[in-house]
């Protein structure tokens, strides 16, 4: 019965982790899904502590603790507090962006903290006691415990369109009181310390399980959701739509890939990269937010009025560049501008590729155009079509450095190429951005442009490119052939009131006259980059610039992210010595969760060895190391395949289910099959795995190229069948560990503890590795993990 | 008859003593305005003659719920509710004095919150024609300036989106709420060398207080500062507050 208790539990608690990243997607912030993560792990952990503790006083509780009444006990307290941990987090007025304003928000998050690691710690006792009492099936365990949250993981995806946030998250908290009426019902195993269970307490357990779903189904049903249905942050764009008067949700749908709110308004303008000299009324518009941010506007346009607004906006330049275009590629994540240009320059033929199936089936609706639901890399993978413009519109999230971790391949030096591979003859590219200063996306932009347009082979990359804004946006374009008559493009800036930033023969009198800022620093700065490359010093000048705006490649695809930690004074110096404002910098969140979880570990894996007195009784050195290595191993392989596959899928949800199902199914195999392995094949298990993450290292990156180039269902059925090797031989060590390495319950707590806490570390860690160092690193981290568990191994030889 | 008379009375003297009683200008609050002007306002640049006496004169306490009217005068914006603020004092003199304003001038001001920027242009231009989209503000800073007697100012209840038509066209134009675009139908009402000022991008995030010269139909932005509107905490922006005061 243990064995079903951790099954569900399990279940349950991944689901919770699961969902409660989107609620804190929706109500915060994205980046702040790490500290769910982290929230959950050391739940975890700290179950292993606890017990240690326990043990110092009280042996023996291995036997005691996984009978049917303190087992039913932290079933129902892991509901109870599931429930209430979700329900207070949505009450209370916490919010990430006021922490550092208000010293009240420390409270706020320390209580979110510890409420929603409550859930967790109690899954974890459980587990480790199947662990602790059933020394010989940790193999049946781990099965249990990983297929489990297989079925955990899958659920959101299943359930989250039908039930919402709020009610899934209450309808899961609940799965594992099955157990109640089944444990009341079925006969009691046969344990020598059988205690029987007694009438009345059976009918109490029932009794209160019945009140839990009670008091469940009032919170689903009082008060129209209102306490448990997300609420964005107020800082968010959607909150700041909804201030607006008879500002209306028209629709919202929720699924695992976000939710979608549609707000209709009158009161609703969007012309980023419009010229001030259009003095004419905008388009009607209506926008749907992802998440309660990055908006997608809708026009209703009227031809003539479309004509005339178009034409007045920065990215239309492209148009005029390439008039009369008959086909027109736009890649749209967010914004929504390029299509009322694309009609407005009468293209004869337009595809649009939208990433979001909600908001592609909305663009199909309002605008009556095709829709292509596919990866931008899938679908010019696939397709050997010239365009005559593609469109990049991206504008990134409403709040500078939000985005930092964002994993976006839109704008890497591999899709560059691939643009230029699909531009006709006298085809142009376009890319509209917001400006940011001091100057970072534009110069790595200009970087990555100038890169790609080498390897593409042209001699004077420059001539190619022309970069014009306005006070807060930019395009950037690039010419298939070169620019050698630039007066439409100087006469549309001067026209139109745009500045120019870039074009081949430029000079400081022609920058920065319309929109001015106290010098033209984007100009200077191009300058200085585009003389860099002439001098092939560009190395020495990424180095020495203040951000990070190196060229990126689809290894390091983070456009939102340009903080140096080598700069970091001088950054913080030069926005006003204000802390507040780098604070949602997304690598700074990743910092801070970093040293926060390195603390809490030590805490958690120092407390015990403290606590017990006798040193024989504390756990091999070797044997921590040994867990801590597989905790951190297993963490890499799941975030490195997470990272990988949203390349190829184009969409982290959709990885993230792959991934974590794929390994968690996989990994559960490898346990139930560790069941019938003895200690001897450890070391070669190990070794194995080694083997096979250093094969991916490798390998895996040519095969990316040819995924890409597969059918929909192919991608998907290849990319779960590459889980299997990694994923079924790392189920191995974790329980053949547990078997063979420890044998005591409290050193089986400890290396649980041990296992958790290595895994919160390896999980904010990952983040930070993949912006500094690349996506691969993390699976080399993987094998050297591995690679220190199976040095332990040869350390702890007498014992295996 | 009688008694609905004494109802009436007590309805119309009952807000009016409180409002007598918070308009109060004792002599701390000319000294704390005094201070102000020195300590926040001068020491920061502001030089124009015309916008120090404007701060001097109006009495900022009157513009701030009653409960905040002791840090009226403090060097932060205050929250006066509907999620709204009461902005900076030097914020209020910065924006007042980048419009170089005359005595001459005809102002649009777009929101006009508490109405204490609508006082301060009224001092140092000729006419201020101002208008707020939020009913409860609009209706509380038109009893305030209309207590305190101006002459020169004219409020309306709307959008101010679309500028005031009738009113038009206006020597500038100040937008006191972050945006993150120029209305066009704004830019529209402007005079030939005439200027705009605004807050320019995330309403949440960095903005750039920005003016924008029209000039022989050509526009140039400039940029004045770059200024990061730290976002208004509790009250200002409680979710719950939102909520409730939503329209």
């Amino acid at each position: 019965m243990i064995l079903f208790a951790v099954f569900l539990l399990s279940l349950s608690a991944l689901s919770f982790e699961v969902l409660l990243t989107r609620v804190f997607s929706i109500g915060q912030w994205n980046h702040l899904s790490f500290m769910v993560i982290s929230i959950a792990l050391f739940g975890f952990a700290a179950s292993g502590t606890f017990l240690n503790i326990i043990d110092t006083r009280n042996k023996g509780w291995e036997k005691r603790l996984s009978q049917a009444d303190p087992l039913l006990a932290f079933v129902i307290l892991y509901s109870l507090t599931a429930i209430i941990a979700y329900v207070v987090l949505n009450q209370i007025p916490f919010d990430y962006f006021r922490l550092p304003l208000e010293s009240i928000q420390i409270f706020y998050l320390l209580m979110v903290y510890l409420l929603l690691a409550l859930p967790f710690f109690f899954t974890g006792l459980v587990v480790i006691l199947a662990y602790a009492a059933n020394p010989e099936k940790t193999g049946l365990v781990y099965f249990s415990n990983m297929s489990g949250s297989a079925f955990g993981a899958i659920i959101p995806f299943l359930f989250l369109p039908l039930l919402g946030e709020g009610n899934l998250i209450i309808f899961s908290a609940l799965v594992p009181l099955l157990i109640v009426p089944l444990k009341t019902i079925l006969p009691e195993a046969r344990h020598p310390s059988f205690i029987p269970f007694l009438r009345e307490r059976r009918m109490f357990f029932r009794l209160l399980c019945f009140s839990m779903v009670i008091i469940a189904g009032l919170l689903v049903t009082i008060g129209n959701d209102t306490l448990i249905s997300v609420k964005p942050s107020p800082y968010k764009a959607l909150s700041q739509a909804l201030q607006l008067p008879n500002t209306i949700t028209k629709e919202t749908t929720t699924g695992i890939r976000g939710r979608f709110d549609s707000i209709d308004s009158p009161y609703i303008r969007f012309a980023p990269g419009l010229s001030l000299k259009y003095t004419k009324t905008l388009p009607d518009t209506w926008m749907v937010f992802t998440d309660g941010d990055s908006p997608f506007y809708f026009y209703t346009l009227q031809p003539e009025q479309n004509e005339q607004f178009s034409r007045f906006t920065l990215c239309y330049l492209g148009y005029l560049l390439a008039p009369n275009p008959a086909h027109v590629l736009i890649i749209q994540r967010g914004g929504g501008l390029g299509i009322p240009c694309a009609l407005a320059a009468k293209a004869s033929n337009i595809t649009i590729i939208e990433q979001q199936p909600r908001i592609a089936q909305l663009v199909k609706h309002h605008y009556d155009i095709d829709v292509t639901n596919k990866n931008h890399r899938t679908f010019l993978r696939q397709s050997d079509k010239k365009f005559h413009v593609i469109h990049v519109e991206n504008w990134g999230s409403s709040l500078p450095g939000s985005s930092a971790l964002a994993q976006e391949h839109l704008f890497t030096s591999e899709s560059i190429t691939a643009y230029l591979h699909h531009l006709s003859n006298n085809g142009v590219l376009i890319i509209s951005r917001k400006l940011l200063l001091p100057p970072a996306d534009l110069i790595r932009l200009w970087a990555v442009v100038y890169e790609s347009l080498i390897s593409f082979g042209i001699e004077n990359p420059e001539q190619h490119i022309a970069v014009l804004r306005n006070w807060n946006t930019y395009t950037l374009m690039v010419s298939a052939k070169r620019l050698n008559d630039t007066q439409t493009i100087q006469d549309f800036a001067r026209n139109l009131n745009f500045d120019l930033v870039y074009i081949p023969g430029i000079t400081k009198e022609m920058a920065n006259r319309f929109n001015i800022f106290d010098s033209p620093y984007h100009y200077f700065e191009i300058k200085r980059l585009a003389e860099a490359y002439r001098l092939g010093t560009q190395k020495t000048y990424f180095d020495t610039y203040l951000l990070d705006v190196a060229a990126q490649t689809d290894n390091r695809p983070f456009p939102g992210r340009f903080l140096k930690w080598s700069k970091l004074k001088t950054l913080y110096q030069m926005t006003g010595s204000r802390f507040y404002s780098l604070f949602m910098s997304g690598e700074v969140v990743v910092a801070v969760v970093f040293f926060e979880a390195f603390f809490v570990t030590i805490f958690l894996l120092v407390i015990p060895l403290m606590a017990i007195s006798k040193t024989d009784q504390r756990p091999y050195f070797s044997s921590i190391i040994y867990f801590l290595g597989v905790g951190a191993g297993f963490m890499f392989i799941e975030l490195f395949f997470i990272k990988k596959y949203t390349f190829i899928f184009g969409d982290p949800v959709i990885s993230f289910a792959v991934v974590l199902s794929g390994i968690l199914i996989f990994s559960s195999l490898g346990g139930y099959a560790s069941q019938h392995l003895d200690s001897r094949y450890l070391r070669h298990i190990l070794v194995a795995l080694v083997a096979v993450l250093i094969l991916i290292l490798f390998g895996l990156d040519s095969l990316d190229k040819h995924l890409l180039g597969l059918s929909q269902n192919l991608q998907y059925t290849t990319a779960f069948l590459l889980l299997l090797p990694p994923g079924i031989i790392a189920g191995f060590p974790f329980p053949l560990g547990m078997r063979y390495l420890v044998d005591r319950p409290s050193h089986r707590a400890y290396a649980w503890a041990a296992n958790g806490c290595a895994s919160v570390l390896a999980s904010v860690g990952s983040a930070q590795i993949a912006l500094s160092l690349g996506i691969t690193t993390i699976i080399a981290c993987a094998a050297f993990a591995y690679l220190l568990a199976c040095v332990c191994i040869f350390q702890n030889s007498a014992r295996v | 008859m009688k008694k609905l008379t004494h109802v009436l009375v007590v309805i119309v003297l009952f807000p009016a003593l409180l409002i007598a009683e918070s308009q109060k200008d004792l002599p701390e609050h000319q000294a704390a305005r005094e201070r102000m002007v020195t300590s926040q306002i001068k020491s920061r640049g502001i030089t124009d003659k015309n916008v120090l006496h404007a701060m001097r004169e109006i009495p900022r306490h009157h513009f701030v719920p009653k409960a905040l009217a002791s840090k009226a005068y403090a060097d932060h914006p205050l929250p006066i509710g509907q999620g709204q603020t009461i902005s900076q004092p030097y914020i209020v003199a910065l924006m007042t004095e980048s419009l170089k304003l005359n005595g001459n001038e005809r102002v649009l001001e777009i929101g006009t919150g508490s109405g204490y920027q609508a006082a301060i242009l009224a001092q140092v231009a000729k006419d201020v024609h101002t208008i707020e989209i939020k009913e409860k503000l609009y209706k509380k800073a038109n009893q305030i300036l209309y207590s305190m007697a101006f002459q020169n100012i004219k409020t309306h209840l709307g959008d101010g989106y679309f500028g005031w038509i009738d009113a038009a066209p206006f020597d500038c134009i100040m937008i006191t709420a972050a945006i993150d675009h120029i209305p066009p139908p704004l830019l529209k009402q402007l005079k030939d060398g005439g200027r705009l000022i605004l807050p320019l991008g995330n309403p949440f995030s960095y903005q750039n207080l920005s003016l924008v010269t029209k000039q022989k139909g050509d526009f140039t932005v400039r940029q004045i500062t770059g200024v990061l509107f730290v976002p208004m905490t509790g009250f200002a922006l409680d979710r719950k507050q939102n909520e409730t005061n939503a329209p």
